[in-house]
């Protein structure tokens, strides 16, 4: 039998990929937080962009943005608006969780019991569902635009 | 209190932000979609397509309200992440002094920006 010590169940890092038995919504909670770092990251970056480079007249402008008319920066694009759609989507569904609606009549925790959350995970799998349409959408859009 | 209306304030500005940032996508970004349904728009890229935005004041509001509360939220979102490790007081301090610095650094250059080019027309 291994040791069983009081830092058997630590994962460390390992844990922000797979965290024991979690259930679904830490993984949301995790994907959360990524795309709002990476939306922060595109702001920061675009601001720059839409600011320094767009005041200094149609010259700078127009060749700014044939230099981000490529593969890679369209790819980056699409994840980008991918990040949006799940970050603004499930951003809501949490911001609805979080003053608690939706969750349902709150009922005593007698074993086995499963949590409200998960209670109402409809609305959840509904948001996931939409998620997926909207970058679906995207997808055809860039596709038909052409990715470079 | 301080931080409940922080977190009140994430939430109040995510669901502004949601709106603002679906209107400023579905221009930029959607015009095939958008070409589909008929309505017919040109590559809002464009040097003219972007002036011809830049030169109507409610663009303008919305680009300033956009930049104002998703600084705001993107923000006060890394500092939730940050104050994750346990920092001392001090440092806590210190590190809200850089972000609102930061904050407001981008919101001047970014107020500066739609109202240059709002103004150099006529
Ligand atoms: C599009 C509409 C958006 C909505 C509805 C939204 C909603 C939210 C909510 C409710 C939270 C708090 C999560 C919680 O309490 O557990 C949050 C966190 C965060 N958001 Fe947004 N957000 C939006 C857009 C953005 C944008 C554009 C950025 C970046 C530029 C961003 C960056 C962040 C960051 C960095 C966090 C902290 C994540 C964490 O604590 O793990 N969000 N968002
Ligand atoms: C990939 C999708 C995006 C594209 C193609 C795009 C494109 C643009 C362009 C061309 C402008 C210049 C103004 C205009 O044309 O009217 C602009 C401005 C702006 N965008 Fe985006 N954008 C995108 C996503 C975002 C996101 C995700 C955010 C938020 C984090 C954002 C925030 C802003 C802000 C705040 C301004 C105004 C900047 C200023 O102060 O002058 N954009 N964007």
């Amino acid at each position: 039998m291994a040791d069983k010590g009081p830092h058997q169940n630590y994962l460390g890092m390992w844990g922000w990929v797979w965290g024991g038995n979690y259930k679904l919504e830490r993984y949301l909670y995790l994907l959360h937080r990524i795309t709002g770092l990476g939306l922060l990251l595109f702001g920061l970056f675009h601001l720059t962009v839409t600011t320094i480079f767009r005041v200094q007249g149609e010259a700078i402008w127009s060749s700014t943005i044939s230099f981000l008319d490529n593969p890679l920066f369209r790819v980056g694009e699409f994840l980008v608006v991918a990040a949006f759609s799940y970050h603004a989507l499930n951003g809501l569904r949490l911001i609805i969780q979080e003053l608690g609606f939706a969750l349902g009549k709150p009922v005593p925790p007698i074993y086995p019991f499963t949590d409200a959350i998960r209670r109402k995970r409809a609305w959840t799998l509904v948001t996931l569902a939409a998620i997926m349409v909207l970058a679906v959408a995207f997808f055809i859009d860039f596709t038909v635009r052409g990715w470079g | 209190m301080k931080n409940t209306y922080l977190q009140i304030s994430q939430m109040i500005t995510g669901a502004l932000v949601a709106v603002l940032l679906a209107i400023h996508i579905t221009v930029q970004q959607w015009f095939v979609v958008l070409g589909l349904l008929g309505i017919k728009v040109a590559d809002p890229t464009t040097w003219g397509s972007m002036m011809e935005r830049a030169h109507q004041g409610s663009w303008v509001g919305i680009y300033i309200a956009l930049l104002a509360f998703g600084l705001f939220h993107a923000l006060n979102g890394f500092r939730n992440i940050l104050l994750e490790i346990n920092l001392s007081a001090l440092a806590i301090r210190i590190l809200t002094g850089f972000i609102i610095a930061f904050g407001v650094i981008f919101l001047i250059l970014g107020t500066y920006a739609p109202i240059a080019l709002f103004s150099s027309y006529r």
